[in-house]
């Protein structure tokens, strides 16, 4: 499904298998994100898919199984190293500093970036100006491809939610990483809100970037995705374009059975 | 969010002038209040100058607890210790090998930093209540070290400190200048970080964790940075109030003075601006000489200073919310 | 050595009776009571007040006394930090610091600030088995420790408080789902724990004196106890409690008497480095 050199740089979970105590969650799971484009990862409750999401961000390890990224192991490095190796995040429920404005926020996504010391935190020194000015600039450049660069200097908790995901997103990509997870981005909007992270999602992407989307939202989901895998009970049960998902019978059987339940 | 949209492509103004460039209302304050600092050694009498002073090196310490509680959300009653490092290391180079105060003023930060990482290493993966139980014995182990040590510190009758920095001016305003001095320059070196990178990773990793660790911010990190940056505040809040009350002795750093730098960083609401701070020292400095014939109600009026701040606080929130909530206003 | 084991075991019984009082706040509502220490003093000067100038009043009326002052001040701190208590920072600990020097604060002034002895009504008997010198204050101070841990245990286990407070130290959410108070809850563990913490303190001040301040100094043993115990576990700390008591003694035997904080500090740290979750806890889980 992907070719020879981007699969060099794509994320892959190899025979994956994570359980907490008795509960096995994922059964050897395969799966591969390959770059340029945006791929979904859905089921129903309990599928299992939050856990993958968590062993790729890092926060469970799994038992059995790699993670890798173009061919470097990521599993068995805690999250904060794997944001070295190019992988930035979203969170389900948004994890903004509301004592920060939105710029500053967003600022942050590049602290990895930061060369200037502890020096230059308390005294004024021009590389730590330079520095603060270059991200201050990067961060607006970030917003305003999500065309909120007018809220740069609020608050971030004088904001609504769908303004909030839209910052979480510009925090994101500021870095400029090669893989962005989301988790669940539109959990809480409304649906003109929804519409407008849709769009905000599709400029978002690039030829090298991976992205991946965990997200309940099936028109969003649809809409927004170029394949899409499918989870239930721990393993892997379907994966396609969304067209192809949405003629598959077994992916019907899942989500109506669960429905009519 | 449609109507956002509007700022797409021109936004410019926005971009261009940075608020932080601007000089904020909080400035025009900690302005005033140094000029009306500086005027107060003219105005009142020595006894004055000299417990301003004091309560001036103190508030040096309410911004090293405000500074844990605001960057790391972390409460200490063992900052005692670090002050008492700062403090004798100024009184004991000044004994020992005659250092003078305009070196040894950096040799105290020094001090309180590497005790601070020191302790903060052990408990860098551990939370607030663990930390502040491990405070409380630091707190305590400071008296007994400083007695039990007294080749050292000269026991229970403590080292006296009594260099200056020049003989134009006289003792008392050298003490009084010199600790407003490095107040005010804590207190701008702090507004600079709350802007810097490192500010905004210890927030972040402050408010939320998982996000600071998905961005490459370990909160190990940010626990030894923040204690790191408490701590050396508190050695230099101590090495000054050696300078300023030429003495230092283990009753200066008992296990209550270190709840009283709390309750005057609760009365200042963790602010970490000049008057906040000038303002919490003041209360746990000025007042019990105020007292001075009641000394028995002191530990009862911070006691009840300290519940009062923090329900008045408490009640004060809430009744925004409700108020913002009968507004109709989200998300306050 | 055998000698200095017992006595450790014996001190460290009254550490564990501190140390349970504080585990008990903390499972059921978060708070860490800084005040512990100071409602234990108070309780103990009353003892030290009421015997001394009403010489008729049986010694048991004392402590009756004294019991029913500190279910009234335990009642009366948990009523003024009740509005922070669900606050999910350290507000309603710093209450507790304030509540502490409120207390303390009060000693002072209808006590004064002089050191006192207050005895307990024991035999000065003692006898010595194997080498070992074991004296009636040993005894009692074993058999109130059991009595007291056994009480506690049976409350928790059998009376529907203490099942509700088992509940509410699982999941607060699942026991509001159940329709429990979880004000009563807390209560109810606060008023165990001021109880608790007056028999320490009845037990401990013979060894020494009786100021303003001693009894809560006392108070960082327990703390020490309940930390090496994991501060979410009962029986964590009835254990933590003994280990510091045995430790505490050997240092101060074989290294120095006048460095106890500090080797607590220390204690404290080392415990905290190697077992996060407490001496009892299994280690485990893939959640890293």
């Amino acid at each position: 499904m992907s070719d020879i050199a981007g699969a060099t740089r794509a994320l892959r979970a190899e025979r994956v298998s994570l359980a907490f105590g008795a509960l096995q969650v994922l059964f050897g799971v395969d799966v591969e994100f390959p770059p340029g484009r945006i791929t979904g990862l859905i089921g129903p409750n309990g599928a299992g898919k939050s856990s993958l999401f968590n062993c790729l961000t890092g926060l469970y390890r799994p038992q059995t199984g790699k993670i890798t990224f173009g061919g470097a192991r990521l599993d068995g490095l805690p999250p904060a190293a794997r944001a070295g190796h190019g992988l930035a995040r979203s969170f389900q429920h948004v994890a903004l500093c509301s004592e920060m404005t939105v710029a500053e926020n967003v600022m942050f996504g590049l602290t990895r970036h930061g060369k200037a010391g502890w020096a230059s935190a308390f005294l004024p020194l021009p590389a730590g100006a330079r520095e603060r000015a270059d991200a201050r600039a990067r961060a607006i450049a970030a917003l305003e491809l999500l065309a909120i660069a007018a809220l740069a200097d609020k608050r971030v908790g004088e904001l609504p939610p769908g303004p909030l995901r839209l910052v979480e997103l510009a925090r994101a990509i500021v870095g400029e990483p090669r893989v962005l997870l989301l988790d669940e981005p539109a959990a809480g909007l409304n649906s003109l809100e929804t519409r407008d992270l849709l769009a905000a999602l599709r400029r978002i992407a690039r030829p090298e970037l991976v992205m991946v989307v965990v997200e309940h939202d099936m028109d969003l989901i649809m809409q927004l995705c170029d394949s899409i895998y499918v989870l239930n009970f721990g393993k892997v049960i379907a994966l396609g374009t969304p067209d192809e998902i949405r003629r598959d019978p077994e992916v019907a059987r899942v989500y109506l059975g669960a429905d009519d339940a | 969010m449609s109507e956002l949209a509007l700022s797409k492509g021109g936004s410019a103004p926005v971009a261009a002038t940075e608020p932080v460039a601007r000089a904020p209302i909080g400035a025009w304050g900690d302005i005033a209040c140094v000029a009306v600092l500086a005027t107060l050694p003219f105005v009142l009498g020595g006894f004055w100058t000299y417990s301003i002073g004091v309560a001036l090196a103190n508030a040096v310490g309410v911004l090293s607890v405000s500074v844990l509680v605001r960057f790391g959300g972390e409460v200490s009653i063992g900052h005692n210790f670090f002050m008492a490092a700062g403090a004798y290391a100024v009184a004991i180079l000044e004994k020992r090998w005659g250092i003078p105060f305009y070196l040894s003023m950096f040799v105290a930060p020094a001090a309180g930093l590497l005790l601070g990482l020191a302790f903060a290493y052990p408990s860098r993966s551990l939370s607030g209540i663990y930390l502040a139980v491990a405070t409380m014995a630091l707190g305590l182990a400071v008296p007994e070290i400083l007695l039990q040590w007294s080749s050292v510190t000269g026991g229970f009758e403590g080292l006296y400190v009594t260099g200056h920095l020049t003989t134009v001016v006289s003792k008392d305003l050298q003490h009084y200048y010199v600790a407003l001095l490095i107040l005010v320059a804590v207190v701008y070196a702090l507004k600079r970080l709350r802007h810097s990178r490192q500010g905004l990773a210890l927030l972040t990793a402050r408010s939320h964790p998982r996000a600071a660790e998905a961005f490459g911010v370990t909160v190990s990190w940010a626990r030894l940075s923040v204690m790191g940056i408490s701590a050396s505040l508190a050695g230099l809040s101590g090495g000054t109030l050696a300078f300023v009350s030429s003495t230092v002795s283990p009753n200066s750093f008992s296990f209550s003075s270190a709840i009283f730098l709390l309750v005057g960083s609760v009365a200042s609401f963790y602010a970490l601006s000049l008057p906040a701070a000038v303002l919490g020292a003041a209360v746990i400095t000025l007042l019990p000489q105020y007292f001075a014939t009641a000394g028995e109600w002191v530990p009862i009026f911070y006691g009840a200073a300290l519940l009062l701040v923090i329900l008045c606080g408490n009640a004060g929130t809430s009744a925004l919310r409700r108020a913002a909530a009968w507004l109709g206003v989200r998300h306050v | 050595m055998l000698s200095l084991l017992w006595s450790g075991v014996v001190t460290g019984c009254l550490y564990a009776l501190g140390a349970l009082g504080l585990v008990l706040i903390f499972k059921s509502s978060k708070v860490v009571n800084f005040s512990h220490g100071s409602l234990a003093g108070v309780s103990a000067f009353i003892v030290y007040a009421s015997s001394s100038s009403l010489p008729g009043l049986p010694w048991a009326a004392c402590v009756a006394l004294a019991l029913l002052a500190a279910v009234a001040i335990a009642t009366l701190t948990y009523v003024v930090i009740a509005p922070v208590v669900f606050e999910s920072d350290l507000t309603a600990t710093v209450a507790t610091l304030g509540v502490s020097l409120v207390l303390q604060g009060v000693v002072l002034i209808v006590f004064g600030s002089d050191i006192v002895s207050l005895e307990l009504p024991l035999p000065r008997w003692s006898m010595t088995v194997a080498g070992l010198r074991v004296s009636a204050y040993d005894l009692a101070v074993l058999g109130a420790t059991a009595a007291a841990i056994a009480l506690l245990f049976l409350v928790i286990e059998r009376t529907r408080l203490g099942i509700a407070f088992r509940a509410v130290s699982a999941s607060p959410f699942a026991a509001r789902v159940c329709g429990l108070s979880i004000r009563s809850v807390h209560l109810f563990s606060w008023i165990l724990a001021a109880l608790l913490g007056v028999l320490a303190a009845l037990l401990i001040v013979p060894t020494t004196f009786l100021s303003p301040t001693t009894v809560a100094s006392f108070m960082l043993q327990a703390f020490a106890a309940a930390v090496l115990g994991g501060f979410e576990s009962l029986p964590g700390a009835a254990v933590g409690g003994i280990v510091v008591g045995i430790l505490v003694n050997l240092f101060t035997f074989y290294v120095s008497p006048e460095f106890t904080n500090s080797f607590l500090l220390v204690l404290i740290l080392t415990a905290l480095g190697l077992f996060p979750g407490g001496i009892l806890s299994r280690r485990g889980g893939s959640r890293v």
